[in-house]
């Protein structure tokens, strides 16, 4: 298996070749480990979890973004695997690239749960009553890893260096579209900007190599709708409220442990 | 300032993002949408200075239009470019103002399961697009025999 | 050097971390001004905390027949005996306000038509109490706790700063001192406070379902500044890992309804735990696997060369396993090709938590060789042995440990800073410089030697796998200790052959072999040791659990020709140790 990456070390570029023997139910990183170990110590690329849910490995696989810890060499179908760190993204050294404007990004659009009473944040004595299909409306984007593979697909991120992209967008609308979430006045200055939500024309390049099947091109396309929504027609959310505290005594048939040997000290 | 930073980030810019090799059906719409929208920018502009020669008086007129007709076949075929541009453009604006403003061919917020085939290029979007092309393509045939036979050819 | 102040300096981003930072930082609400350093050797959403699957369990529903009894009681027994009873009953009660705060703060928990939140059945429980979110639990509830996170100003973050010592001076902890991956810089982090919650060891051995990153990190730390280690023979062996990588294949696929099959077709635990089968607590289903397997009727695969069982779901349905196992579905098709509707999957015991740790009390403070705490040091999570989960720990109490010691030991932080208002610490200078020559001089700018970093870890991670696995022996155990004293004194003389300083991973994966290679050590002579079998340390020479000899904590601290050992007991306090059967 030839294998073609990539280097940088500070000052120059240029492209390595490596080969290495592979089975076909090896992935991409295993080759990579193997290199390192191997052949070539100075090999830097990222790694964690090894099974896909932590999204350290991203990086361009033939062509196209990828974690190298999900792609099987059998899928590739090809001879020799060409490796190039992500596009779009400063790059440290060889594999690993600069996520900060990532994070900022991410971080700008207030991904975090927003109540009018602050204090219904602080202290929980029961849960928000939410039901299974309130649920779905929200969840799906909650899969994101936070890998970068869709900033590294999604062409205007490549144009302009200010456009929030489509991990900070679907975000937002995770938070928007949650039922308990009371936040989409805080947020919409950030969003209905000519960097925010009306850049993005709708490649759906993020959703074609999102690992994790989070769509976020639908959720950037739903969250046009909810900002139209909000400045034409000025239709606010409702949301949702907490549970009630049910006191009722435990039943007569209900599991018990043994009595106690000792005494508790202050006990229930 | 701005070049200078954009060139340190790997593999960017206008023209690569054009490029839209190895990836899904989308993004080459997305990547036809804008050169079409380039083309009828460029187009407008020279429509409206070929028009304002009708205000400096009949002679100028008449210049511009032996100027274009001084071009032969080319204008025809420019005439015809721009007609597919136009086709296409207005046709895949409907599609994008269906998708953004009314949140309709996008499918519903579900469950990811594996393998994770997007709802929103899934099949609906994909018949939608396919309509698109046969629709211009077919129109735009018709207005290229048009052409053709205004030239005398059929 | 680049020194930074900060008052609290908290290693390792996971559960435990995050929810620390955000107590502290909850807690003051600016009025002190206090500034959070958050340190972490990977980028903050990368740690292993992400690949948590099974749930979390928490007494929601007492109207319904749960208790915190039951739970306490549950806990006890599941640890065999060896947990600190006081610990493990304020646990339980904590326990169910942390699901509902933060199901407040984002978390999609599975609910009930109703509204309310759902529970399910887990190994070793009497009454469903795992709360669940889709077998992804720990991710989102990373997830929520990041957000969060990001709503506070005052803190600052550190990705991919490798902490290489503490600086303890006078019984009193003085600061960290970390390599700037990004630039090679070295750093020293000056605190007043400091928590570790730098998670597990799972890399100590081959198939393992930890990450690349789990290398045991916060012990060795310790260990090296002379602070003692408790309980660190008790690894857990998680049952169900994929064949032949080690993945996890969550405890909910049982508590679904899984079945475990061996060669003849037989669903074999009941003979191991007739009552409760395949939900059995964890060490009693992985013995009872390698004993299958030991004994003949487990199945071989020829593409890795093990032995393994199945794991049986084709019963449960389409519908369930899409609504309640997605990801399980998703492991078996990405990596084997096996869809789990049709077919069983291959499983074998996998390394997967240690219940051991830094000894620290029942808030999270850091005790000294004599029992004292030492002053401004913190754990909390997996990198501490509070011992809730003693000898065994039951699946779904990893994650809410790490939420109820993470809003435990943030309250006791800020309640230091607040009642002492303890000034900046000033080290000496030579214990900074030594540290600093120990890495660039040493390890980094070394010309002779030839040993090789990966081909050390390698055998390291086989003597274990070998040696020191499910089921021991007193010779095997032996052979480990022997290997891994000659592991160490070739470690002496390993050369790196990447000098450069950015991003230098051959560096760190140097200074992590360090690490690993002294816990190693500690394991395999604490496993020796202990002369009987306890929850997740089995020995076939000593095949009985010894309650009048070995009802203690091992405690193990760094002497000059290997680990001390000495012991301390056991705090009972509402039951007294039975037989445990299931």
């Amino acid at each position: 298996m030839k294998v073609r990456i990539r280097r940088f070390d500070g000052q120059k570029e240029w492209w390595q070749d490596y080969e290495v023997d592979a089975k076909p139910s090896d992935t991409v990183l295993d080759i990579l480990n193997r290199i390192r170990e191997k052949h070539d110590h100075t090999l830097a690329f990222r790694q964690s979890c090894q099974m896909g849910s932590c999204g350290s490995c991203g990086m361009v696989i033939n062509g196209l973004p990828a974690l190298a810890c999900q792609t099987r060499i059998s899928e590739l179908k090809t001879e020799s695997i060409r490796l190039e760190p992500l596009y779009n993204y400063k790059v440290i050294k060889d594999l690993v690239v600069d996520l900060t404007d990532f994070v900022n990004k991410h971080r700008s659009v207030k991904p975090w749960m927003i109540r009018k009473n602050p204090q219904e944040l602080e202290e929980a004595p029961m849960e928000f009553k939410v039901t299974p299909d309130q649920n779905l409306t929200f969840v799906q984007f909650d899969y994101c890893i936070m890998c970068g593979l869709c900033l590294a697909a999604c062409p205007t991120v490549a144009i302009d260096p200010l456009f929030l992209g489509p991990q900070a967008l679907a975000q937002a609308y995770r938070y928007i579209a949650d039922p308990r979430d009371e936040g989409f006045e805080e947020r919409i200055e950030i969003l209905d900007d000519s960097h925010g939500v009306w850049r993005c024309h709708f490649a759906g390049a993020c959703s074609y190599v999102c690992p994790k099947g989070v769509d976020p091109a639908k959720a950037i396309q739903y969250l046009k709708k909810e900002v139209l929504k909000y400045r034409l027609l000025h239709k606010k959310k409702v949301s949702v409220k907490p549970a009630e505290l049910i006191q009722k005594p435990p039943p007569a048939n209900a599991p018990k442990p043994p009595p106690f040997d000792f005494k508790i000290e202050g006990g229930e | 300032m701005e070049k200078e930073k954009e060139e340190k980030r790997y593999k960017s810019g206008l023209l690569r993002s054009l490029w839209p090799y190895k990836f899904n059906l989308e993004r080459y719409t997305y990547t036809l949408h804008r050169i079409t929208g380039v083309i009828l920018i460029l187009y407008l502009i020279a429509h409206v200075f070929e028009i304002y020669h009708i205000a400096l008086g009949p002679v100028a007129w008449q210049q511009t239009m032996a100027l274009l007709s001084s071009l032969g076949i080319w204008e025809k075929i420019g005439l015809w470019i721009i007609a597919g541009s136009a086709l296409y453009h207005g046709a895949n604006g409907l599609r994008l103002i269906l998708n953004e403003a009314f949140g309709m061919l996008l499918g519903k917020p579900v469950l990811p399961e594996y393998p994770y085939t997007p709802t929103s290029l899934s099949r609906n979007q994909k018949i939608a697009i396919y309509t698109i092309v046969v629709i211009v393509v077919a129109l735009w045939i018709w207005a290229g025999i048009y052409l053709l036979w205004g030239l005398g050819i059929i | 050097m680049e020194t930074l102040d900060y008052d609290v300096a908290i290693v390792g981003t996971g559960l435990a971390g995050l929810r620390t930072a955000i107590e502290v930082l909850r807690r003051d609400k600016g009025r002190l001004g206090l500034r959070v350093a958050v340190i972490s050797k990977l980028y903050l959403m990368r740690s292993h905390s992400v690949s948590a699957e099974g749930g979390t369990s928490a007494v929601l529903y007492p109207e319904e027949g749960d208790s915190f009894e039951l739970m306490a009681w549950d806990t006890i027994k599941g640890s065999d005996f060896l947990a600190d009873q006081d610990a493990v009953w304020r646990f339980v009660h904590l326990a169910t306000q942390e699901i509902r705060l933060i199901e407040r703060w984002g978390v999609p928990w599975n609910r009930r038509d109703d509204g309310r939140i759902e529970q399910r059945w887990f190994g070793g429980l009497s009454f469903p109490r795992a709360t669940y979110a889709q077998d992804k639990t720990g991710f989102f509830e990373m997830r929520a706790l990041y957000d969060t996170l990001l709503k506070y100003e005052n803190w600052d973050r550190f990705d991919e700063n490798f902490v290489t010592s503490i600086v303890i001076e006078n019984n009193e902890f003085k600061g960290f001192t970390a390599i700037d991956l990004k630039t090679g810089n070295f750093r020293y982090f000056r605190a007043k406070a400091g928590v570790i919650a730098t998670g597990g060891a799972g890399q100590l051995y081959r198939i393992t379902s930890m990450a690349a990153s789990s290398t045991g990190d916060g012990y060795g730390l310790a260990y090296n500044a002379g602070l003692p280690l408790k309980d660190m023979e008790f690894v857990q062996f998680h049952p169900t890992g994929l064949v032949p990588r080690g993945i996890l294949i969550t405890e909910a696929a049982r508590g679904e309804g899984a079945y475990l099959i061996n060669k003849d077709g037989e669903r074999f635990m009941k003979k191991y735990a007739p009552s409760k089968m395949e939900l059995a607590p964890r060490d009693i289903v992985s013995r009872a696997i390698m004993k299958e397997i030991m004994e003949g009727r487990g199945i071989y695969d020829d593409n890795s060369g093990l032995y393994h069982v199945w794991l049986d779901m084709r019963h449960l349905g389409k519908e369930k396993i899409e609504e309640r196992l997605p990801f399980i579905r998703e492991i078996g098709l990405k990596y084997l090709g096996i869809d789990i509707v049709d077919q069983p999957l291959p499983i074998r015991p996998t390394v997967h938590y240690n219940m051991g740790g830094i000894h620290v009390d029942i808030d999270g403070k850091v005790l000294n060789a004599n029992g004292s705490p030492v002053k401004g040091l913190w754990a909390a999570g997996e990198a501490a042995c509070v011992s809730i989960h003693g000898s065994n720990r039951l699946g779904s109490n990893g994650t809410n440990e790490c939420l109820v010691y993470g809003y435990i030991v943030g309250n006791d932080v800020y309640n230091y800073i607040e009642k002492e208002r303890p000034a900046l610490p000033n080290p000496s200078q030579n214990i900074l410089l030594a540290e600093e020559d120990r890495i660039f001089g040493k390890i980094l700018g070394k010309e002779s030697g030839g040993e090789d970093v990966y081909q050390i870890k390698d055998e390291l991670k086989d003597t274990m796998e070998k040696y020191v696995h499910v089921y021991r022996t007193g010779s095997d155990l032996e052979k480990a200790v022997i290997k891994i004293k000659e592991l160490k004194e070739r470690y002496k003389y390993i050369k790196l052959s990447d000098k450069s300083r950015i991003f230098n991973y051959n560096l760190e994966h140097a200074l992590e072999l360090g690490f690993m290679l002294d816990i190693a050590e500690v394991i395999a002579r604490g496993a020796l040791l202990r002369t009987e079998s306890r929850g997740a340390h089995a020995r076939l020479d000593y095949p009985n659990r010894d309650d009048a000899n070995w009802l203690k904590h091992t405690i193990a601290l760094k002497g000059a020709e290997g680990p001390l050992f000495s012991y301390i007991p056991v705090k009972i306090t509402m039951w007294k140790p039975v037989a445990r059967v299931y």
